[in-house]
């Protein structure tokens, strides 16, 4: 009996080694493959970052800092980030390029001489995990100021706490409270307003019915009423569904989008790449993608990788809402991000995109922030500093961004519109902004003063 | 002497009411001294998780019946809690025992025609109901503050965070509440085994044809068993619901009953200890690797072998096997000694 | 309530996820009649396998080098977990059984998103040259894949039907799962036929989770607990019979699909397959209780 079990038990421990060294071995080389094929997959991002890294090689990485080649020694300044990293959803390429930056600009003077000590925390949208995720940050590793924070809820949880605690966090925002709260402030639109824009822009085209189908997670009802305000405003009817995630059948999916838009109809999506991926081939496989007059997305489609797995049929037919400057610019700003990404960006999967190119901006933003604090550097003069930016030109969005004393921040708020070409994202229209019928882009430009300043 | 399911009903040894004694007044008092708040959030996630783990003990350790749902019942506790808490100014207290009740009744609907089904047939069609309520969850959301019956309002801009008791308002406060209510929950299966229900239930697992011939209710005692377990999880939910501050239907999907299931299985489905064990392994574990910057997946390939290890060599689970090979370890370096080891008897057969 | 015309390509498409649902419900009854277990590890072992064809498909091998790769690595792996832990379970009850199972999917699931990570903005997909052929009904393409996937869940009900009534090792399968003890004493070979079991379980799976991948997603959460949701038909066949294992899942897909254009249910419908299993097991029981004893395999 003795020996049964041991046998058992030994059946049990050779299993798991083995697993355990296969998984090692072929982690190894699979993750190679993996990783070469999101290159490769991903066939124009990473071509234009071989080859424009190749260009940018020549691009200097050293003007990131104030002194070019002088690693910095000082005591470090410690700021943090909080980032979901869970089967399906990943946002840690934000920080990590946001790390990428900072480890250039600790290697070129750092911030008046002190180096940036970057703590980055990973969850899986449990609320208890975000709010001690916070905790950690700022009681046991003493962060100044937070940076780079991208998660579903995690504006929403951690709210009240930023608040209590003095924290102005500039982030990649998600979830409501990233746009309605005095203490948060984000490089990006978020699924609402980047929705309003992929709206807009069908409404612009003159589409008689607006279908918005959108993925039930938290937040729905906050998104969805954007979009029925600019439908509103246009009289145009709008429909509004949402899908259960991970959408296990796409095909009803589609066929029920085609069917309430009609054919001079637009389906607007607002989904993350994979599952607005399947929707898409879905369509395409039942033969609907022209059965409506356009189909558009928020900011997540915006990628080559999209576009190339789409392919032709979508050319012209599928307008993305593009919050961010397509990266194909050629503009010194946009040289030097590829030029960090690639020289410090290994930790950075997606290569470059929206994603990287967020994690660039919020890192530009806090370490010029940081450079002008003269005194000590504390939560108060960190998150004072943050704050007090004004009118900062970041060369990866279309407007100058700003922080500012409000109680609620959309500091960017026009966007271009993208639509796939030959495998890769082309630029449809330039920087529009978002209508101001939206009463919270209407509320943010009359709090920011710049409700003058868009027509 | 036989010991009955790993719990001595005739020598409850003085030593081990000390050792517990001590721990949870040192977890009571001292641990929250000593934690970051981190941890501190931690361990309040390790107290619900046990009381779950509590509630799925009894179901599978105690009467044999393997429940893959009670992710499920987790989440109808915590939309009880939540939607009495923002509609209602009532103690925490009552609450917590109005979400226990309601859920129980749940439990006792489920259960009065799905116990016509034994074995695999239970497990699947819990499996299937938990299938059923996270879609309806994903649906019609956790309150968040609204009003009419589902107390959702999706157009919100701020959500109002679920309040706690004015008594354990901070988090270290909070994570003593927790303890509080755990140990209660504790108490009560404790008083059940002991008592009628234990024996019946011991009886059922033995073998359900001789139960009956022994003239038990095995329906009724089975049913008892559902209740409680879901009365325990309604609880925990309820616990759940003020210590997060937050509910979203992502966070109950039904794969989170499967895992349940199986860290209950590795921390041993019979023991009490068990179930804080399984508790620490479903929150405790996860918390340290993220704070390592370790993959969670590590983890989920980790329960994985422990099911399968369980299963196959130890049937009791770690919270048995490990005083059990520390027993073994101290008969052997007591070789030479002429005291007679206690005997233990071979861990009961029918095992899940 | 919508107008019939609204519901005429749900009908298509409610076929085709009723397809998709027969693949994986047929095959689970396929296995359990065959070796005793209900291998909840399907979809997991089934994305392994379509995971390791996109892999080497990026790596630029031949399509249908994947596919081998595919069938072969989840042939393995259920192989590997057969030899391993089928003896020492094979005396346990069906739920243990079972259950342990489940401890393959948790290994192999944590096992694929180490391997396979996700990566912000990165969406993987796996096409099969049949996805460019098919043919129309009223306003929908319906593709060749579509028609292979119910094609096989057919062939498949049949094929293993006759297999396991009128072949040698067909019957000697059916008798192991029934009891192994006895079958050994009888003088058959039973750890070549439990080889065989599980080593074709495991290309059940990889063939399955090929067609799956393209069909519904390429996604390891989708795909490994998408048996829940087949579990359906099979728990309303009671885990015996194939054939209605198989109509009970087109039942089920044209149901969920059905409820699409019908406002009121329509985000409801990812529940049709959990209450038909369960009005359907609750209905079935309700003169008789239920066991799963070893002679109802």
């Amino acid at each position: 009996m003795k020996r049964r079990r041991a046998r058992r038990a030994h059946g049990a421990a050779v299993l798991a080694a083995a697993l355990t060294l296969i998984g090692a071995g072929a982690a190894a080389g699979c993750s190679s493959i993996s990783n070469s094929s999101t290159g490769t997959g991903a066939t124009t991002p990473a071509a234009s970052a071989s080859s424009s890294a190749a260009g940018a090689a020549t691009v200097d990485t050293s003007q990131c800092g104030s002194k070019p080649g002088v690693k910095a020694t000082g005591t470090p300044i410690a700021l943090g980030a909080i980032a979901t990293n869970q089967p399906g959803t990943s946002f840690t390429d934000i920080p990590n390029m946001a790390k990428a930056y900072f480890d250039c600009v600790n290697a070129n003077g750092g911030v008046n001489g002190h180096p940036i000590k970057y703590y980055i925390e990973t969850e899986q949208t449990n609320p208890a995990q975000v709010a001690a995720d916070a905790r950690q940050l700022v009681q046991s590793d003493h962060v100044l100021g937070i940076v780079g924070n991208t998660s579903i809820i995690e504006c929403s949880v951690n709210s009240g706490y930023w608040q209590k605690m003095g924290y102005y966090v500039i982030d990649s925002g998600i979830a409501p409270e990233c746009y309605s709260t005095s203490n948060s402030a984000a490089v990006n639109m978020g699924p609402r307003y980047s929705s309003d824009g992929a709206v807009q822009y069908a409404l612009a085209q003159g589409v008689s019915k607006v279908v918005f189908d959108q993925s039930n997670v938290p937040g729905t009802g906050y998104i969805a009423a954007g979009p029925a305000a600019l439908a509103k405003d246009k009289n145009v009817p709008i429909v509004q569904l949402t899908e259960n995630v991970p959408i296990t059948d796409a095909n009803s999916v589609a066929i029920k989008e085609v069917n309430d838009a009609g054919s001079n109809g637009a389906v607007i999506l607002n989904f993350t790449p994979p599952e607005a991926l399947i929707i898409l081939q879905a369509a395409q496989k039942l033969g609907l993608e022209n059965r409506v007059k356009l189909w558009g997305c928020s900011t997540p489609c915006n990628t080559d990788f999209l576009a190339t797995s789409l392919g032709p049929k979508w050319n012209g037919k599928l307008f993305v809402n593009a919050e961010l400057t397509p990266p194909g610019t050629d503009s010194p700003k946009m040289s030097l991000y590829k030029a960090i990404l690639a020289q410090y960006g290994k930790a950075v999967q997606g290569g470059i995109g929206s994603f990287s190119q967020m994690g660039f901006t919020e890192a530009e933003i806090a370490v010029h922030a940081l450079q002008s604090i003269t005194g000590a550097y504390t939560v108060q003069s960190v998150n004072a500093a943050f704050k007090a930016v004004k009118d900062f030109d970041t060369g990866m969005l279309c407007q100058a961004w700003t922080y500012g004393d409000y109680s609620l921040h959309i500091p960017n708020n026009a966007d271009y519109t993208v639509t796939p070409k030959d495998g890769k994202m082309t630029t449809a229209q330039g920087c529009t902004p978002i209508s101001a019928v939206d009463p919270q882009i209407a509320q943010y430009r009359a709090a920011a003063g710049t409700a003058a300043n868009v027509q | 002497m036989r010991r009955l399911h790993g719990l001595r009903l005739s020598d409850l040894t003085r030593p081990r009411i000390l050792v517990t004694t001590f721990l949870l007044l040192f977890v009571l008092l001292v641990l929250p001294q000593l934690m970051s708040l981190y941890y501190v959030d931690t361990m309040t996630q390790v107290a619900v998780y046990s009381m779950v783990a509590l509630g799925l003990g009894v179901l599978v350790g105690r009467v044999g019946l393997v429940s893959l749902g009670q992710a499920a019942v987790l989440a109808i506790g915590a939309w009880v809690a939540a939607r009495l808490l923002f509609a209602t100014s009532q103690p925490y207290l009552l609450v917590l025992l109005e979400a226990g009740l309601a859920t129980m009744a749940v439990g006792i609907i489920i259960g009065l025609p799905a116990l016509r089904l034994r074995g695999l047939y239970l497990a699947l069609i819990t499996l299937m109901l938990a299938g059923g309520i996270t879609v309806v969850l994903a649906t019609v959301n956790f309150p968040n503050g609204g009003h009419g019956f589902l107390g959702y309002d999706g157009s919100l801009l701020h959500i109002p965070p679920i309040r706690r008791p004015s008594f354990a308002a901070s988090d270290p406060a909070y994570f003593r509440f927790a303890v509080i209510i755990a140990i209660a929950m504790f108490g009560l299966v404790l008083a059940h085994i002991k008592t009628r229900p234990g024996r019946a239930w011991a009886a059922i697992r033995q073998s359900e044809p001789a139960a009956l011939a022994a003239g038990i209710n095995t329906w009724l005692y089975k049913l008892w068993a559902f209740a409680l377990a879901s009365f325990i999880t309604g609880v925990a939910g309820g616990v759940l619901a003020g210590a997060i501050h937050y509910l979203y239907s992502i966070n109950f999907p039904t794969q989170d009953s499967i895992t349940l299931l199986a860290v209950v299985l590795m921390g041993g489905a019979y023991s009490l200890w068990g179930a804080v064990v399984a508790g620490l392994l479903y929150q405790f574990l996860p918390s340290l690797l993220n704070n390592w910057g370790v993959s969670a997946d590590w983890l989920t390939i980790l329960f994985g072998i422990g099911v399968l290890q369980v299963l196959t060599t130890a049937p009791a689970g770690l919270a048995d096997q490990v005083p059990r090979d520390l027993a073994r370890l101290g008969r052997r370096l007591r070789r030479g000694s002429n005291k007679k080891a206690a005997t233990t008897a071979p861990a009961p057969e029918r095992v899940p | 309530m919508p107008p019939w015309a609204d519901f005429e390509p749900f009908i298509v498409s409610g076929l085709a996820l009723g397809g998709v649902y027969a693949l994986s419900g047929v095959g689970l009854v396929v296995l359990y009649r065959a070796t005793g277990v209900l291998y909840l590890a399907f979809g997991a072992v089934g994305a392994l396998g379509a995971l390791t064809a996109w892999s080497l498909a990026q790596a630029s091998a031949p399509g249908w080098l994947t596919w081998l790769a595919c069938i072969a690595v989840a042939a393995a792996v259920t192989l590997g977990y057969g030899s391993l832990f089928g003896p020492a379970l094979a005396k346990r009850d069906p739920l243990v059984k079972a259950v342990a199972t489940i401890g393959l999917t948790l290994i192999l699931y944590g096992l694929m998103d180490l391997l396979w990570t996700t990566s912000g903005g990165q969406a993987r997909s796996l096409t099969l040259p049949t996805d460019n052929s098919g043919f129309t009904i009223g306003q929908i393409t319906v593709t060749d894949t579509q028609v292979i996937a119910l094609a096989a869940g057919v062939v498949l009900t049949a094929a293993t039907a006759a297999f396991l009534r009128f072949t040698q090792l067909g019957t000697a399968m059916r008798a192991m799962a029934n009891d192994r003890e006895i079958t050994a004493t009888l003088g058959v070979p039973v750890r070549r036929v439990e080889a065989a079991a599980w080593l074709g379980c495991g290309a059940l799976s990889g063939i399955a989770g090929l067609l799956l991948a393209d069909l519904v997603a390429l996604d390891a959460t989708t795909l490994t607990f998408l048996v829940i949701s087949s579990l359906a038909a099979v728990l309303i066949a009671r885990l015996r019979s194939i054939w209605l294992t198989f109509a009970a899942a087109l039942v089920v897909g044209l149901l969920h699909d059905l409820l699409t254009p019908v406002v009121s249910l329509s985000n409801y419908r990812d529940m049709t397959p959990f209450v038909i299993a369960a009005i359907g097991l609750l209905v079935l029981s309700r003169h008789r209780v239920m066991v799963q004893s070893r002679e109802g395999a």
